[in-house]
């Protein structure tokens, strides 16, 4: 499994190597742009944020094609894995922005700390094997990991209006509100689930929202066993 | 050994192309002093459209100093769009050289632009004035908020110490 600084060098690398950047204004102002229109279109955040996540879906799908293709990494030894090179790998190839990661073991797995000898290597295993190992480490379903953007080049200089921040439910707890990047929520889904993990990718806080920080989760709900892919609805 | 010179920045006032007043942004002054912002910024609008139409030609988008009025020098600059920035500074007695101003009306005008990417942000139209500006002019609604945090930086960076280029 390669450490975290050889993941750092891969994504810094991939980066360099891209020939085809864009303008980073443009980028910002287009996405501004779909989401003002969006809202326009729906006038209610909720399925505002649910469009963002299909369309980033959609997009996802795509893009882990042409990132395996660049990064011509193997398979991640286990959901651990699958956080860093999705952090240090994904994030700065293709936005050039490197969110830190804190892994979550799925609960009741055991320590999950201790990786059994011999352990897996990168050729793809049969779903027994898979099993036994998915027990063993980082890998059950209900793992996850929280990323943490220190900047979004996608939310450059916005600022969201009264009516997009979220409301104090009866319970006392946020509820509503529009989150404008959740297009990454739908990138992280769709590029995992052509890999085989069904992951549930959601904000759990924004700096735009007036949150300290940029959070995003994704948890592991189960792993697809070659099965024929889901057509989109 | 150059002077240090610092631009003691007053207040900044954004007026569309349309010629209503956009945002006035004053700096740690007085409740009072808000409103004679207000009337320079006025003023200097009358000077700019004699400028302007006595040289329909000209390229430049520094207008320079418009007039002197008290303690506070103002300067006058057209973006290319229309959209006139107009800077009250603190009169000293040093000299402050026009290359300096020129380099404040860039941040201005910067500060001003990175503003405009925010999408929610409806900028000057070009069908002149419209029912959320004037919600806007009576105060009512901040949509500038982020150009105001933007502004604050600017003036700050101004009344530091500016290196002017020596030779």
């Amino acid at each position: 499994m390669a450490s975290t600084k050889q993941f750092k060098n891969i994504g810094e690398d991939l980066w360099k190597s891209r020939t085809d950047k864009i303008n980073a204004e443009l980028f910002t102002m287009a996405y501004g742009s779909l989401v003002v229109q969006l809202i326009q279109d729906y006038e209610d955040y909720a399925e505002v944020n649910k469009q963002l996540e299909k369309m980033g879906y959609n997009i996802g799908t795509r893009l882990i094609e042409d990132f395996l293709a660049r990064s011509s990494l193997g398979r991640c030894a286990d959901f651990r894995e699958v956080g860093e090179v999705v952090a240090k790998v994904g994030f700065k190839s293709f936005l050039n922005i490197t969110p830190s990661v804190v892994h979550h073991p799925a609960p009741g797995s055991g320590t999950g700390t201790a990786q059994p000898a011999g352990a897996t290597p990168r050729s793809s295993l049969l779903p027994s094997q898979n099993a036994a190992i998915q027990a063993q480490t980082h890998s059950a379903p209900g793992a996850f990991f929280v990323l943490t953007l220190d900047e979004n080049p996608l939310a450059e200089f916005v600022e969201l209006p009264e009516s997009a921040l979220p409301t104090v439910g009866a319970d006392s707890t946020p509820t509503g509100g529009l989150w404008y990047s959740n297009i990454l929520c739908g990138v992280l889904r769709g590029a995992l689930e052509m890999v085989q993990m069904q992951c549930e990718v959601v904000f759990l806080s924004d700096v735009l929202r007036g949150d300290e920080s940029t959070d995003i989760r994704v948890k592991l709900v189960r792993y697809l066993e070659e099965e024929v892919p889901v057509g989109d609805d | 050994m150059s002077e240090k010179e610092r631009i003691a920045l007053r207040a900044v006032a954004y007026i569309s192309p349309q010629n209503y007043p956009m945002l006035v942004k004053s700096f740690g002054t007085k409740q009072e002093d808000e409103l004679k912002y207000h009337y320079i910024a006025h003023t200097a609008l009358d000077v700019i459209e004699e400028r302007i139409n006595s040289n329909p030609k000209a390229v430049e988008c520094f207008l320079g100093m418009l007039y002197v009025l008290e303690d506070v020098a103002v300067y006058g600059y057209i973006t290319p769009t229309r959209v006139k920035i107009v800077a009250a500074i603190d009169q000293t007695d040093e000299f402050i050289k026009d290359a300096d101003i020129i380099l404040l009306f860039k941040a201005l005008h910067g500060a001003y632009h990175d503003a405009l990417q925010d999408p929610f942000l409806q900028g000057p139209s070009s069908q002149g004035l419209r029912t959320e500006d004037l919600a806007q002019m009576m105060g009512r609604d901040d949509k500038w908020k982020g150009l105001r945090r933007l502004l604050d930086k600017v003036a700050l960076a101004a009344s530091r110490h500016i290196p002017t280029p020596s030779g």
